[in-house]
């Protein structure tokens, strides 16, 4: 038997029916940031540039390693970024030296 | 000088302090950065985000269990609910801010309902808020499609063998809404006394709606 072929009959998304441990039932309130990232996702769909079922294929396309290593709202602002990439409304650069001022802009706002 | 003095105070210039500060921000940087470019593009507004936001915190599972308590006490209400679940929800005043079609489940004395969404987390948003955690995470969603005694069972919920469970498994487009049973010895109350009954994981399926334990 080949272990590898679980991979290829099933992606990381598609877990109904599979074996799992128990319901842990702790909940979270959002962080401001989740709660703008929801915000966005709903935005990016009301104006037809990533609809629901395209998020979801953007999260699977991460792979298994990635999906089990980042949180909910990780996961979909990096599948937000790779679709914006695919269709054509962002470049990687553009994105790179975006989060490159963000991150200078924070960390002047903490030295204040 | 003083700025030096004053990172250090606030444990900036330690190494770990850093990595945890940059792992925990890395994303939120990356958030900011996206909806930045898309609005410096014109695709997104700063104040539609702000909006949304507002929509999302309005949302909450008093929306539902405002449509729950009037499916009990109207039966011609139950009847266009059960028909159309956005038209229903819609007929209360509630919007749906989004695409989504909403079938409302109703549990018997035959039939008890289950919602899940085995591949992501799709939920009813517009009238139940966002979901809790434990509804998108694995075990939950692995579990409820295969074993969904045992996983009631978790919740405290014991349904009788001889009533069917239906697991209905939600879409990006077709979201569920289970309306529990009224619990009995609740004959006379009015709509808001009934929609206090009404719980978030009722209208998931995992507990019933029950009394609360002083009147029971």
């Amino acid at each position: 038997m080949n272990d590898s072929a679980h991979l290829v009959k099933k992606l990381p998304n598609d877990i109904g029916g599979v074996e799992a441990g128990p319901i842990v039932m702790a909940e979270h309130t959002l962080l401001p940031w989740e709660k703008r990232c929801h915000a966005l996702a709903d935005l990016l769909d009301f104006k037809k540039i990533i609809n629901t079922e395209e998020k979801r294929r953007g999260v699977e396309a991460l792979g298994a390693t990635v999906i089990g290593s980042l949180s909910y709202y990780e996961r979909w602002i990096v599948a937000f970024g790779n679709i914006l990439f695919q269709k054509g409304i962002l470049t990687p650069e553009e994105l790179a030296r975006k989060m490159d001022e963000v991150e200078a802009r924070h960390a002047g706002a903490g030295e204040v | 000088m003083s700025a030096h003095e004053h990172n250090h105070e606030h444990g900036h210039d330690h190494p770990h302090a850093e990595i945890t500060a940059e792992a925990a921000g890395y994303y939120e940087i990356m958030e900011t950065a996206v909806r930045e470019l898309l609005a410096e593009k014109g695709l997104i507004g700063p104040a539609e985000i702000r909006r949304q936001i507002e929509v999302l915190d309005s949302r909450t599972p008093a929306l539902g269990a405002k449509v729950v308590a009037r499916a009990w006490v109207d039966p011609g209400f139950r009847a266009r609910l059960i028909a159309d679940g956005r038209a229903g929800c819609e007929e209360l005043g509630i919007s749906f801010y989004d695409d989504t079609q909403l079938i409302v489940l109703e549990n018997t004395q035959e039939v008890h309902n289950l919602i899940v969404c085995t591949l992501c987390s799709c939920y009813p948003r517009p009238v139940l808020g966002l979901p809790p955690d434990w509804y998108k995470e694995k075990p939950y969603r692995a579990r409820a499609v295969i074993e969904p005694r045992a996983v009631l069972a978790e919740f405290g919920t014991t349904i009788p063998d001889d009533v069917e469970i239906r697991v209905s498994d939600s879409t990006a487009m077709v979201r569920y809404l289970v309306l529990p049973r009224r619990p009995e010895g609740t004959e006379g109350w009015s709509e808001e006394s009934l929609a206090e009954l009404v719980t978030r994981d009722a209208m998931i399926g995992v507990v019933p709606a029950t009394l609360p334990e002083s009147v029971q």
